[in-house]
């Protein structure tokens, strides 16, 4: 079996691992991470976003092994050390963007890379640029105002 | 829906790479972005016993300029064609196609050279390597390399003219001189999906490329539409010779019919704006 | 009765939720985040075919695999299993429904054997081992097909494909009128596709049964624990007081998760035979495919009117597709379909027929507000209607809805119309839109661009709170604990609507005390009372109001302790801000907490012959009827060249009485409108005519995204219901108004050059359908 290292939230890891094992399930399952959630795991729905290096990417689409040496972070790693929310986080929040909590994860890790790389995008902008992940419940009216509050935050 | 088991292997070097294919032949698949294959793996519509991860070969990614030429990486990533300012100069069509495939997520991971040895007709850069004439380079078994014109590298559903030895190691646009003007057009259900029908155009002086994609097995290219765009025939001569010939396939999404009209209709967009493009830059 | 009342401290204010710190962070507890020592992983073995005789089933391969524990068919599970319909219909003549498939499957995606394995990995493995012989049979796919009589019999054990069918009489004086004694008669057919609700958190179960003890412990996506807990205890044959079912965070419902399924339920069976712990989640291509559908369905429609277009009769002939193994009350649904077809419009005859047929697809479930294709099929005929006589849709309706004043209106169909505001809702939705200036835009663009815009309505009321008994009732406990925090316990099983922010925010607003010292559990069976679950648009109306009934007793003790302590009179004194007070005298008063301590610690204080504690227990049982109603506008584009359609705006006036929390109720709405315009243009579950499902996964069943859906506008009337609270249940609401909104406004614009559908979903081939068919 391959062995991985890599950084999960700031913390080494070390596994040795089935090469078939996604990312999304090494989190869930060898680091007890499960905020990142499986909502198709054909690439789809973005509910299994994490970042990788930095970048925005689906966690059911890349394998474990993958990412050695690699950086991650989760959905648990982006609020403060007491739980203390994010400002993206904050915003959701005070903008009713979540329902059931589901596809959020995948939301606010998707919204925190798109805001650190474009501060100030117009509405069209968010509409595009989130199309990829899917909501059940808000209808996205919450999440889009949540993506403008914390671009203004 | 989990893949079923498989070997990994991460090689550092091309020539790694094509040992390893050229060894395992049908039973190795080469894994770079892993946006379109692990899919078909987690619903284990296909399964391979040996996946070759190319994402260690830096080699691979990265673009380059030669005397006339955009040479990019198989390895490198989408979102450097819509990020780079070099990209949007030199071949604006592929910085204009990119942001039509997917969602940015998919865009970070999913590579140009992925994207390409996919061939899914319904994709956009093999429309643009197409209508741009650019070429595709292979390496094979103990170093050799040898290149294929995009018009005669796809050749079917997710076929290509690479053998199962072969790496697609790099795609070559060729940089239009003069004034020229570009655009690509297309319909899909919603934001991101793969398209029903589009276009690649492509205008410069005394020359044309038209390519159509989501309406065959492959990019479609018509030499007559695009005789007749040199002609200066108008936009609607030009869609109707784009589209007469054209047996799209019907599914879920659209009928060949809604297809053929579409495609007529996107042609005409493309080529009025192509030409546009291309008069003001005279 | 147009404004909303004034807010109290919390109810009435968009206090934001408790559950949104955990969510946020990742911290929630779904289903499969639940992982217990020892547990295994399953994995079903589905049909690929949509009728036929099971010839052969070999496991043996699949047994062998390594990290495989058991291989069990229906030879091992079926006999043991206990009825396996909804606990309050078992005695329902319903689909035969068995765990498993054992000499014939019914539909593409029966589940036919069950793996248990280390890992789902190696569970799917293994399932691919396992070797099905399945001899195809020709299968019953098209409902109308159903009915022919020399159509197969997707369940042979019924006389017939027919699993339900209603019919009222006609009077003589519809029958003359439908026969061309009004001046207009029109009649149109409507068609509702299939399409399923796809909560984004699919089906789970972790099932858990200790041999020792006897006791079954499970964990479940699910909307109804409690329902979950009698159908698990009935099928696995576990005493229903030795089963616990926990239910925490739930990632959607829309009501497919409000019964509990085959797969759970044969997965808590197989635990209880195997004595083990087993988890199995599913996937989406399961979801799609095997997890209940809805929303299939036909209408004949007739509308007799005089020349003025007002309605002087009506006819629904509904038939409605019910799949192989419908789940739940959808065959009532059909009922319901025909008694709301006239909604809120005056009519003083009507009659109905519907039918309810069995299909070799994936069985029918309840989706948001199950009986809408009242709905959708009634304003669609509005619409139609108003043009046929050529009188403009709104002006059709101001005619004809059931103005304030004429209030209590008996329906044709017996159903008492009260305490709602249609008219009003439809005056305030056309007023946000700008009606009359939308028209004028829509002509100017049609006749100088040749542009199609079109202007939609969806006016409707709904029954809330549900007329069936559980679902008509909840149980509300009130436990103040000694320091003074109170502790509420219900039986719902929220699935994103907020219940721990807004049953919170009721019973701190009832008792006078700090929003933060009340906390509300529900979801788990050993610690709260019989419940309802989440659904059917309820919680507040009734699980509001059982908090309020026990919050009075509570209250009322609370004051009489107080009045004891402080020698004053009960009636004197008030609750504000967690100070119990004498009225006019702040400085005589006591904190809540020290009245709790009292209560529980220093009971010799108490006042004489009073009982120790501080806790009620109350149950609400809903009245048979309350009404919301809503009106939903919608503007679109049509792209001729393309066929796509552009929501331009969506405005919604909406009546749910009073809101507890309007943010929540916004969200709600919003969630209903776009889940109907998903269904509208881009949602389709399609079979081939073998019954083979065509739409899998994602990439071809089409959620709508954030690109695709406007902004939504909202606009509140408030009526009062006739409940202590004021409240009215909203949660499907937003799901009804919107199918036909949308439709209508494609519809209007297509009218402009003279086509006409009459069918959904409208992506590209419809429209350019339309307009092609115009053409020859």
């Amino acid at each position: 079996m391959p062995r991985l290292e890599c950084t999960v939230n700031g913390e080494r890891r070390r596994a040795d691992v089935e090469a078939r094992l996604t990312l999304a399930d090494f989190l869930r399952e060898h680091c007890a991470l499960t905020g990142t959630h499986l909502g198709c795991e054909h690439g789809v729905c973005g509910a299994c976003t994490v970042l990788v290096d930095g970048e925005a990417v689906r966690a059911c689409l890349m394998f474990a092994v993958q990412a050695g040496g690699a950086s991650i972070t989760t959905i648990e790693g982006l609020g403060g050390p007491d739980g203390a929310l994010s400002a993206v986080q904050e915003a959701f929040r005070a903008e009713h963007g979540l329902q059931c909590g589901f596809c959020t994860p995948g939301f606010v890790v998707s919204v925190t890379a798109l805001l650190r790389e474009s501060p100030s995008p117009s509405e069209s902008e968010i509409r595009d640029a989130l199309s990829g992940n899917l909501c059940r419940c808000t209808g996205y009216q919450g999440i889009i105002r949540a993506v403008q509050a914390a671009a203004r935050a | 829906m989990k893949p079923a088991p498989f070997s990994y292997h991460a090689p550092a070097t091309i020539a790694d790479v094509c040992e390893l294919l050229a060894e395992h032949g049908d039973d190795a698949k080469v894994l770079a972005g892993g946006q379109s294959l692990v899919p078909m793996l987690a619903l284990r519509l296909t399964q391979f016993a040996h996946l070759v991860d190319v994402n260690r070969v830096e080699s691979l990614a990265g673009v380059t300029r030669e005397d006339g030429v955009l040479v990019v990486g198989a390895g490198t990533r989408q979102r450097v064609m819509e990020r780079d300012a070099g990209v949007a100069t030199a071949v604006p069509l592929l910085a204009r196609a990119t942001p039509f495939i997917g969602h940015f997520q998919i865009r970070n991971r999913g590579t140009v050279g992925g994207s390409l040895a996919h061939a899914d007709p319904a994709s956009e850069y093999p429309a643009v390597a197409c209508a741009l004439g650019a070429e595709m380079e292979l390496a094979g078994r103990g170093g050799s390399r040898r290149r294929v014109a995009a018009d005669d590298f796809f050749v079917g559903t997710w076929t290509t003219a690479a053998e199962p030895h072969e790496l697609l190691v790099a795609a070559r646009f060729p940089v239009w001189p003069g004034p020229c003007g570009f655009a690509i057009e297309e319909l899909a259900r919603r934001h991101g999906d793969f398209a029903l029908a589009g276009v690649a155009c492509a205008v410069g002086e005394d020359r044309a490329g038209l390519a159509l994609f989501g309406v065959g097995s492959t990019p479609v290219r018509v030499g007559a539409a695009e005789s007749a765009i040199v002609a200066g025939a108008s936009e609607a001569d030009v869609a109707e010779l784009a589209v007469r010939e054209l047996e799209p396939p019907s599914d879920v999404h659209a009928s060949r019919a809604t297809r053929t009209r579409v495609a007529r209709h996107l042609v005409a967009r493309a080529v009025a704006r192509a030409r546009e493009e291309a008069h003001a830059a005279a | 009765m147009s404004g909303t009342s004034a807010a109290g401290r919390f109810v009435g204010q968009s206090v934001k939720r408790r559950e949104d710190p955990r969510l946020l962070t990742g911290h929630g507890r779904y289903v499969d985040d639940v992982m217990l020592p020892g547990m295994l992983h399953c994995a079903f073995v589905r049909s690929d075919v949509a009728r036929g005789r099971i010839v052969a089933c070999d496991v043996d391969a699949a047994r062998a695999l390594d990290g495989v524990v058991a291989v069990l068919t229906a030879d091992d599970l079926n006999a043991h299993a206990g009825v396996m319909q909804p606990t309050m219909l078992m005695a329902m003549d319903g689909a035969p429904l068995r765990p498993l498939a054992a000499r014939d499957v019914r539909f593409v995606g029966e589940p036919i054997v069950l793996v248990v394995a280390e890992s789902r990995y190696v569970a799917e493995d293994a399932a691919e081992l396992v070797a099905v012989e399945i001899e195809p049979e020709p299968a019953v796919i098209d409902p109308e097909r159903a009915l022919e009589p020399d159509a197969p019999l997707v369940h042979p054990e019924r006389a017939s494909n027919v699993g339900a069918e209603m019919a009222f009489p006609i009077a003589p004086e519809l029958q003359a009128c439908l026969d061309g004694d009004a001046v207009h008669v029109v009649t149109r057919r409507f068609v509702q596709h299939r399409h399923t609700p796809v909560p984004m958190e699919a089906r789970g179960v972790v099932a858990a049964y200790e041999p020792t003890s006897g006791e079954l412990h499970a964990w479940m996506s699910t909307q109804n624990p409690h329902e979950a807990k009698q159908a698990i205890a009935r099928v696995a044959g576990v005493p229903s007081h030795l089963v616990r079912v926990e239910s925490h965070d739930v990632g959607g419902g829309f009501g497919q998760k409000f019964f509990t399924g085959r797969e759970e339920l044969t997965v808590a069976l197989a635990a209880r035979r195997l004595g083990r712990a087993l988890k199995w989640i599913e996937d989406r291509r399961e979801n799609l495919i095997a997890s209940n559908h809805a929303r299939a369905d036909i209408a004949d429609c007739t509308f007799a009117m005089d020349a003025d277009g007002r309605l002087l009769g009506s006819y629904i002939d509904h038939l409605e597709d019910s799949g192989s193994f419908p789940v739940g009350a959808t065959g009532g649904a059909g009922a319901l379909v025909g008694m709301l077809f006239t909604g809120p419009y005056k009519c003083p005859l009507a009659s109905m027929r519907t039918r309810s047929v069995f299909t070799n697809t994936c069985g029918r479930g309840a989706y948001r507000g199950p009986w809408l294709f009242e709905t959708v099929a009634r304003e669609q005929m509005v619409d139609a209607a108003a043009r046929a006589i050529g009188v403009d849709p709104l002006l059709w309706r101001r005619r004809n809805v059931v103005p304030t004043a004429e209030l209590p209106y008996t329906m044709p169909t017996g159903l008492p119309l009260e305490m709602v505001s249609p008219s009003e809702t439809l005056e305030q939705a056309v007023a946000m839109i700008g009606y009359d200036a939308f028209r004028a835009e829509q002509a100017r663009t049609f006749a100088g661009e040749g542009r199609l815009l079109g202007i939609g309505i969806g006016l409707y009321v709904e029954p809330s709170t549900g007329m069936m008994d559980p679902m008509g009732t909840e149980n509300a406990v009130v436990r103040v604990n000694p320091n003074g925090q109170v502790t509420v316990a219900l039986g719902t099983g929220s699935h994103g609507q907020g219940i721990e922010t807004t049953m919170a925010q009721v019973v701190a607003e009832e008792l006078g005390i700090d929003i933060d010292d009340v906390t509300v559990v529900q979801g788990d069976t050993a610690v709260t009372a019989y419940g309802r679950g989440t659904g059917g648009s309820g919680t507040a109306v009734i699980a509001g109001n059982s908090c309020r009934l026990a919050c009075a007793e509570v209250r009322a003790k609370a004051i009489e302790i107080a009045a004891h302590l402080m020698e004053a009179a009960p009636d004197d004194l008030d609750i504000v801000a967690g100070q119990i007070a004498v009225r006019g005298t702040p400085a005589r008063a006591m904190a809540w907490a020290e009245v709790a301590r009292v209560a529980y610690l220093e009971t010799a204080r108490l006042p004489e012959g009073m009982t120790i504690g501080l806790e009620a227990t109350a149950t609400f049982k809903a009245p048979g009827f309350s009404w919301s109603n809503a009106c939903h506008v919608c503007t679109v584009e049509v792209d001729r060249a393309t066929g796509v359609v552009q929501i331009l705006r969506y405005v919604v006036s909406e009546d749910c009485g009073k809101m507890i929390n309007p943010m929540i109720v916004e969200g709600q709405i919003a969630g209903g409108v776009v889940q109907g315009i998903g269904g509208t243009l881009y949602e389709h579950f399609v079979y081939d005519d073998d019954g083979n499902p065509l739409t899998t996964t994602f990439m071809d069943y089409l959620l709508p995204t954030t690109a695709e859906v406007p902004t939504i506008e909202y606009g509140h009337v408030e009526t009062p219901s006739p409940t202590p609270g004021g409240h009215k249940g909203m949660g499907e609401g937003g799901a009804i108004g919107s199918p036909p909104a949308v439709f209508n406004a494609v519809a209007d614009a297509l009218a402009l050059v003279g086509a006409t559908i009459d069918r959904t979903p409208l992506g590209p081939d419809a429209i350019l359908g339309a307009l092609a068919a115009r053409d020859s």
